[in-house]
């Protein structure tokens, strides 16, 4: 099954531009260059989960938007091959995933193309509290709280900016929640048609809640502090098995022997139970 | 961390000289005259009711195992486990599962750092390089999909 492949073509060129992505919530339009292509179809499922295209009714594209011919971006979509091309997307506004959450905690909402050491930058001076940062802070300590949010393919980086300030700053108490995310997109013809199409799709997106006070431990998805190895500690009695869940190379490195790799692997005599 | 687990994996047919885990990396790495080989993650537990999402078996036969698993495998809860790249995919089958369970199913997640193992092989058997290993981090997810106990 392909995995949001194509996305690169058609990205490139305005990858450039990209660098302050459209915030997400607004509900203008935006200009197409900043996201076209970069962010269909990250994953197979909601295509399948939910594709619902409902012939639009808006129609108010700026003119100077078609002046610009923009290659159709190669996605999943399919609409993107009929002469299609992504006009705005606006993620709905979804409820806190965390009930009975202070308004004041700091929201990091990670994006595909954020960087993690701007990220963590920012977010660390804040939990740090240096030099006097406490812009809706509690205390003297810094924040107390910090909420990691990012959906789609941002939802790995995301669990990395967790997991890198769960090292930095320790005994941080966690809260993870995943959803269903709509995101709701406007596509609109490229072949001079007035058509447009309004398309909700579905995105994964996890909300991670760090916090150096104690949460409730009965809450699904709280992970209590320091137990960065324990959830592999405490299975140690299961059955042993080589059972993996490898990663595939990825770029220019030379990975032709990977499957050596894992046959010798597998040779080590542990026992390999192939799963029922 | 390190433990010579694995000796055998990292000998290529190429290169006659065995990689122990003494080999000190004191030497300056000219990353172009060396494979990158990744080892496979370490330590994995296994029990029935844990599932390990990869990208390269089709997503709907791992969901279809989930589902079999929860219903007709007659467990209470699954672990669906998704490292790196996966956890999206994980995190797709754990959704999947809650949404076609008209909500009787809840999810309770979990994340962790996996270390990760590189082996760094010489290209060349000529030239005097040393194999290598290099340590690096990657995110994982790990997934609770469980029937609530009625109280």
């Amino acid at each position: 099954m392909f995995t949001g492949c194509g996305v690169v073509s058609g990205q490139n060129q305005y990858l450039t531009r990209d660098a302050v992505r459209p915030h997400p919530g607004l509900e203008a339009s935006r200009p197409i260059q900043m996201e076209n292509g970069v962010t269909p179809g990250m994953c197979p499922v909601y295509q399948t989960y939910s594709n619902a295209g409902q012939p639009a009714v808006v129609n108010n594209v700026s003119a100077a938007l078609k002046t610009a011919p923009l290659p159709v971006p190669l996605s999943a979509l399919k609409l993107g091959q009929e002469g299609f091309k992504k006009v705005c997307r606006t993620e709905e506004d979804s409820p806190c995933p965390f009930p009975g959450l202070a308004s004041g905690v700091l929201e990091m909402r990670v994006k595909e193309g954020s960087k993690i050491r701007n990220l963590m930058g920012f977010a660390m001076a804040r939990m740090q509290g240096e030099k006097g940062v406490s812009g809706g802070g509690l205390s003297d300590g810094g924040l107390r709280q910090v909420v990691f949010t990012g959906s789609g393919r941002a939802v790995t980086k995301t669990i990395t900016c967790a997991e890198i300030m769960k090292r930095k700053v320790g005994c941080l108490h966690q809260l993870t929640k995943l959803r269903y995310k709509v995101v709701k997109e406007v596509w609109e013809s490229t072949e001079g048609g007035n058509s447009e199409m309004t398309v909700h799709r579905t995105v994964p997106s996890i909300s991670i809640l760090l916090s150096k006070d104690p949460l409730d431990p009965q809450e699904p998805g709280y992970q209590p502090p320091e137990t960065l190895s324990a959830l592999w500690e405490e299975r140690e009695g299961a059955e042993p098995a080589s059972q993996t869940a490898c990663k595939r190379p990825f770029g220019p490195l030379p990975h032709g022997s990977f499957p050596n790799c894992k046959r010798v692997c597998l040779g080590e005599g542990v026992s390999v139970l192939p799963p029922h | 961390m390190m433990e010579p687990r694995n000796p055998g994996m990292s000998t290529v047919p190429q290169t006659a000289a065995a990689h122990t885990d003494s080999s000190t990396p004191a030497v300056e790495m000219d990353p172009v005259e060396y494979t990158l080989r990744k080892r496979l993650p370490r330590k994995l537990p296994k029990r029935r009711n844990d599932v390990y999402v990869n990208m390269k078996t089709d997503f709907r036969a791992q969901l279809a195992r989930c589902q079999k698993l929860l219903e007709g495998g007659g467990h209470r809860e699954i672990c669906v486990h998704g490292l790196g790249l996966a956890i999206n995919r994980a995190i797709n089958i754990a959704l999947q599962l809650q949404a076609s369970s008209q909500g009787a199913l809840q999810l309770a997640a979990n994340t962790s750092t996996v270390e990760l193992v590189d082996d760094l092989e010489p290209e060349d058997p000529d030239e005097a390089g040393e194999p290598m290993t290099r340590t690096r981090n990657n995110s994982a997810i790990h997934i609770k999909v469980f029937y609530p106990d009625p109280q």
